[in-house]
């Protein structure tokens, strides 16, 4: 297991790093390197050259924005989101999620850019950015464009990137003032690909019932897939026990297709799409219900 | 025996080294001029070879040869048998062989079709890229029953079946007792294929030294003493022109005792025809398939019983997949035929099996070798019966174990070592009850388990009981040398790939010549130090390395009293050894340290007694009569999530037995650590093979490993009967934590789900699968 | 692997019949397809590499032999794909059938994939080879939709 040879470019700046990748078209970037380089060694990816952004400090970071948001540099590693006051602060989600990416040494070189450009349908990150509706700033030697995230996975390890362009950051809104998030998934083993995973977010109108459900499944199909029918089952609804299990059935039963393969069957995958996003809609649900001061019923 | 060592939690002597990454495996060779290996593999499961052309990797650069079966000339041949039949009546067998590189036919994937060698592992990647290679595809042979009812083609043609070997072993009169029985049940049970994943994979360096004409290979074999003499004939060495050296090894469990892998044999020949150093280190996608693995058979099985649930007899007709060759014979499967009887009075017995060939990896002994089947289907043939005639689990047990007194107990019929198979020693009730107490199976069964339910949790208790054949022969020697500095020196000829030989026999030694453990340095593994011996397999290194260990270190003891008794003035039965030296019994200034004496034996001037040898050295081996019976009782607590099928376990008790314990540590680590085996092959580990023989998981990211977080921490107790087979009464416990897990597994999660109507009559299980017997179970569609 | 399904195409199945036989039709239908050459009439041969997100460097040599023609309706195919990276070979079928102004395709394959990408790609080669029919389905519809003017379905 030992890759096919390749050139080495180590650029020292974001610029030098979109002029490279410009100029040579066969040129990847790296990142982590956690799924490029395993690829790479087993020769199923032979790219002829390779633009390490592992240099670039300015890629790298996350910080608050004005309005109450999230801004992280596209090279921030997974392990520093982990430990991240400022992302437990303004994107818990985010912060529940991040121990289930693969192991400790992975999240340690891993960066949230390399995730969300490699769209593997079972991460956990793409559905994240999804649910809290996140923009993507892209970037190439020409042109910055921004995206939301929904709209950047178009389809099996298929992003809106185009040849020469990088995703150079991720922007997260301020999260509503009554809203709970939830993260739950499954896999064989702590660390494996997520069989099934869910992320969601609830927020609540004034009067406590449903003003927004983003309910986000990973591993269940191409990419992160929107439960649009299970959340709008639960608009303008108190989230109850029975609400919750009617929008759960709905992302279940019609809003995904899910593939079978040697660890989970679609109906396996089906089931645990049902029970998973029941269990995350009620913990999301009750830390809504706390952020608005509202007692459940 | 027990005293100052044998027994005792000695740290292990060689976890230093280990720890701080100076001790030498394989891969960490650098040898001056080295060369590097990559093999071109089949892709296909079983396909004819009509053209393969390695002309344009030979030109590229870096690259100093590549070979194919017709390059190797008259060097090329298949393996040599390894294990032959044992000699039991009507038995018919097959050999088939493994063979350097395949030629004319491909036989499973992975198999071998060319070697390169360049200045680097990389350049021969490179390099396989130009080998030219077209292969005509055959059906795949896959199904072990379409195998051999209606084959799509034949593995080996010359056999005109895919049938390997057919073996029915009987005792008393089965039919009888079906017809005298209140209950028959039957049942199939599947058992399927996983490997052994040693953190280590194959890895094999070869010197041709021309001036003095000798050849050094380092290999992670189990056997270096066979590889030894199997090379030198292959390479028309003599022996002594060949060295062979196991150095530290990341993990055995079996698949490093398989001898002549091709690897084994064309790495140390391209060496000498390059007059090069040449290394070849496995990769884990290699490893998947060049490396062997075992476990997958059929079994339609009956258990005959009365209807107080006394086992009358049992009936056992089942199919064993040999892989695409079965160079270790049929060790895997008699095992199994064996190990079903248990602890159990089994009156009449019916054992039939087919091993069939199928277009797979090889099959040969995995921890635990065939044994997990046996004790599989008996353990859940008994939970089945329990059920049917209303009688507890654990009491169904109890009825039918042979008693402490009933030993050495015939089970008439023959064990993989050829000799009948007799268990030396035992305490089966005795364990039993230890484990019903330490897993509180009472008050679970009474008070837990029914709270828990009405809770609506699904947790279940599963308790099972197994013997493991050990200890088996033929033999194996030491020596031991008391050396000028008072140093002990120790070689024995067997490797060690991770069992603490080199504690637990420096203890058995230090215990004899009175001397600190620490003062023994222990030799293992390398041909230049020992060349008599067979390997580390079937749980045999404690025994029968360790008793050849005890008995050269009394023979020293036996010398040093002889020299030291005139020089001391005093009768040998007089004297004692203690604290590195020898002396007066309680007068200790009336003495000589033993590396004194040592020197006193080897004088370079004058004259000694006609007769005398010198030195305080001796040699000695050790070769039982037969093999003996450890056993245990495994017992473990699980909860099943209803909605995901999601199993976790939260208790294991392992209650084992075997024989005196020389290290507690190292015992208890053997059984951890086959514990975590054995949950492995129960519930994460299956090589998915599918119909065309294509490997869907050769990587650890699909063939799945229980990690730390997967594998509680045993609870354990030991049981200690000693075997009077050998000098220190033990018995070997390398395989123990395997072997039962699959059928506490199984019993347990059928208890969590009680009233589901879910019955477990396979291994390995998965949340996907519990997840499809449930919804069957519901008679959903 | 089974891939099976159905997709409405623009034109009707004569007109369909023939675009399906053009060697330049069919290298749009195949994704990754770097070449294809009809070498008899009822035989392919080209090249085709696959790039769905880690694999990239997956290139298969191709051989499609054409069978049981029954024109304009239906033809069956054996397909042969061998690389480095695996291999995949197996029959597909497909079926022409009059749908309105247009017609509807009925396909079918079953396909063994074998080798590296079977080896290490289990997890994905359920979505990726339903990717790839899509991607080729879409493919096909749009070289059809060019050649025929335009005309909308």
């Amino acid at each position: 297991m030992k890759p096919a040879p390749f050139v080495y470019y180590c650029p020292a700046s974001l610029e030098e790093a979109l002029e490279l990748l410009a100029e040579h078209e066969e040129a990847k970037p790296l990142a982590g390197g956690q799924s490029l380089i395993p690829a790479m060694n087993f020769r199923l990816a032979a790219p002829a050259a390779l633009v390490d952004l592992n240099r670039i400090a300015a890629l790298a970071g996350d910080t608050g924005m004005e309005n109450g948001g999230l801004r992280l540099g596209a090279m921030t590693r997974h392990s520093t989101l982990e430990k991240s006051r400022l992302v437990a602060e303004r994107a818990p989600l985010l912060a529940e999620t991040m121990p289930f990416i693969a192991h400790p040494q992975i999240r340690s070189r891993g960066t949230v850019g390399g995730s969300l450009a490699h769209a593997d349908p079972a991460a956990e990150l793409p559905a994240v950015m999804v649910a809290l509706q996140a923009t993507l700033v892209l970037q190439s030697a020409k042109a910055e464009r921004r995206m939301p995230a929904e709209q950047f996975f178009s389809g099996l390890f298929a992003t809106a990137l185009e040849p020469g362009e990088l995703l150079t950051a991720i922007e997260l809104p301020a999260l509503p003032a009554r809203a709970g998030c939830a993260f739950e998934e499954l896999a064989r083993r702590h660390g494996d690909y997520a069989l099934v995973g869910v992320a969601a977010v609830l927020s609540l109108d004034s009067r406590g019932r449903c003003e927004q459900a983003r309910i986000v499944l990973l591993s269940v199909g191409d990419g992160p897939t929107l439960a649009a029918g299970a959340a709008a089952a639960l608009a303008g609804l108190e989230p109850s026990a029975e609400a919750i299990r009617g929008a759960a059935e709905h992302a279940a039963a019609t809003d995904i297709d899910p593939p079978s393969d040697i660890h989970a069957s679609a109906a396996y995958r089906r089931q645990l799409a049902r029970v998973l996003t029941r269990r995350a809609l009620i913990r999301a649900a009750e830390l809504a219900r706390t952020a608005s001061g509202i007692a459940e019923r | 025996m027990a005293g100052r060592y044998v027994g005792e939690r000695v740290l292990r002597l060689e976890d230093a080294r280990l720890l701080t990454g100076r001790a030498l495996f394989v891969d960490d060779l650098q040898l001056p001029g080295l060369l590097h290996v990559a093999f071109l593999r089949s892709d296909e499961a079983h396909a004819r070879i009509t053209r393969i052309d390695a002309t344009a990797a030979r030109s590229r650069p870096g690259v100093l040869a590549a070979y194919t079966a017709t390059d190797l000339g008259d060097y090329w041949r298949p393996g040599p048998l390894l294990v032959p039949p044992p000699p039991i009546a009507g038995l018919v067998f097959h050999t088939a062989t493994q063979v350097p590189l395949a030629r004319d036919k491909v036989r499973h994937v992975g198999e071998p079709l060319a070697m390169v060698v360049a200045e680097s592992r990389y350049l021969a990647e490179d390099a396989l890229e130009d080998i030219v290679v077209e292969l005509d595809p055959l059906p795949a042979v896959t199904d072990l029953e379409a195998a051999l009812l209606e084959p799509a083609s034949l593995v080996h043609e010359q056999f005109g079946s895919n049938l390997a070997a057919h073996v029915q072993q009987r005792k008393g009169d089965y039919a009888a007792a079906r017809a005298a029985a209140h209950r028959v049940i039957a049942r199939r049970f599947h058992y399927d294929r996983g490997a052994a994943a040693a953190i280590e994979n194959r890895g094999v360096v070869a010197q041709w030294d021309a001036r003095v004409e000798e050849l050094t290979v380092w290999d992670t074999t189990q056997a270096p003493i066979p590889i030894r003499n199997g090379l030198a004939a292959l390479l028309g060495l003599r022996e002594s022109q060949v060295r062979v050296i196991a150095p530290f090894i990341g993990g055995g469990f079996g698949p490093k005792i398989m001898m002549y892998y091709p690897e084994e044999v064309l790495v140390p020949w391209a060496a000498m025809r390059l007059g090069r150093p040449v290394k070849w280190i496995e990769d884990r996608r290699e490893n998947f398939y060049a490396t062997t693995q075992e476990r997958a058979q059929i079994h339609d099985a009956e258990l005959a019983v009365s209807i107080d649930g006394k086992i009358l007899g049992v009936r056992d007709k089942f199919l064993h997949d040999t892989g695409a060759y079965d160079p270790y014979g049929l060790t895997v499967p008699i095992n199994t035929q064996c190990t079903l009887l248990g602890p159990y009075v089994v009156p009449h017995y019916d054992s039939e099996f087919t091993a069939v060939f199928t277009n797979k990896p090889i099959v040969t002994p995995v921890r635990g070798a065939g044994r997990q089947h046996g004790v599989f289907v008996m353990e859940r043939l008994l939970d089945f019966a329990a059920r049917e005639l209303g009688i507890d689990r654990v009491e169904i047990r109890r009825r039918n174990y042979i008693q402490p007194d009933a030993f050495p107990y015939d089970h008439e019929i023959l064990f993989q070592d050829f000799r009948p198979l007799v268990y030396d020693s035992g305490n089966y009730p005795a364990a039993l009850e230890k484990a019903v107490e330490l897993i509180g199976y009472d008050g679970f069964v009474k008070q837990e388990q029914p709270r828990l339910r009405r809770e609506g949790r699904h947790v279940g208790l599963g308790i099972v009981s197994y013997i493991e054949g050990t200890g088996i022969g033929p033999y194996e020697g030491a020596r031991v040398t008391v050396e000028p500095s008072g140093s002990v020196r120790l070689a024995t000829g067997v490797g060690t790939q991770g069992q603490g030989h080199f504690t637990t026999f420096a203890q058995i030694v230090a215990e004899v010549l009175g001397v600190e453990v620490g003062c023994v340095q222990v030799s293992t593994g390398d041909t230049r130090e020992f060349t008599w011996g067979t390997g580390t397999f079937a749980s045999r290194g404690a025994v029968v390395a360790g008793s050849a260990c005890h008995a050269a270190a009394l023979k020293v003891r036996e010398k040093i009293l002889g020299l030291a008794a005139p020089l001391l003035g005093v009768p040998p039965a007089e004297l004692v050894l203690e604290a590195g030296s020898v002396h007066v019994r309680d007068a200790p200034e009336q003495g000589m340290r033993l590396g004194e004496l040592a020197r006193k034996a080897n004088p370079l001037r004058g004259a000694v007694t006609p007769g005398t040898e010198p030195g305080l050295e001796a040699t000695a081996y050790f070769g039982p009569d037969r093999g003996n019976a450890a056993s245990g009782v495994h017992a473990m607590l699980v909860e099943v999530d209803a909605e995901t099928a999601a199993v976790r376990i939260k208790r294991y008790v392992v209650v084992h037995d075997c024989g005196t314990i020389i290290n507690p540590m190292v015992v208890e680590a053997q059984v951890q650590g086959g514990v975590a085996h054995g949950i492995g092959n129960a519930f994460f580990e299956q090589l998915s093979f599918d119909e065309n023989g294509q490997l869907m998981n050769a990587s650890f990211m699909d063939y799945l490993l229980p990690t730390a977080l997967d594998v509680p921490s045993v609870e354990m107790a030991h049981i200690e009967t000693p075997s009077p087979l050998n000098p220190l009464g033990t018995k070997g416990v390398g395989e123990a934590g395997a072997i039962p897990t699959g059928a506490a597994f199984a019993q347990a999660i059928e208890d969590a789900l009680a009233g589901s109507g879910v019955e477990i009559t396979e291994i390995p299980l998965s949340p996907n699968r519990l997840f499809e017997l449930l919804e069957a179970a519901r008679g959903a569609p | 692997m089974i891939v099976e399904g159905t997709y409405p195409l623009p034109g009707t199945p004569d007109v369909i019949w023939n675009l399906l036989m053009d060697p330049e039709v069919l290298v749009k239908a195949m994704p990754g397809t770097k070449e294809l050459v009809r070498t008899a009439p009822d035989r392919y041969e080209g090249v085709m590499r696959i790039g769905i997100g880690p694999i990239t460097a997956a290139e298969f040599e191709l051989v499609i032999l054409l069978t049981d023609m029954k024109e304009p309706h239906s033809y069956a195919m054996q397909i042969d794909g061998k690389g480095r990276a695996g291999f995949t070979r197996g029959t597909a079928s497909v079926e022409l059938s009059p749908d309105g102004a247009g017609s509807m395709m009925h396909y079918s394959a079953d396909l063994q994939v074998g080798g590296k990408i079977a080896a290490v790609g289990q997890r994905l080669l359920d979505s990726v080879s339903k990717l790839m029919t899509r991607q080729g389905l879409e493919a096909l519809n749009r070289e059809l939709q060019s050649r025929l003017g335009g005309a909308a379905v």
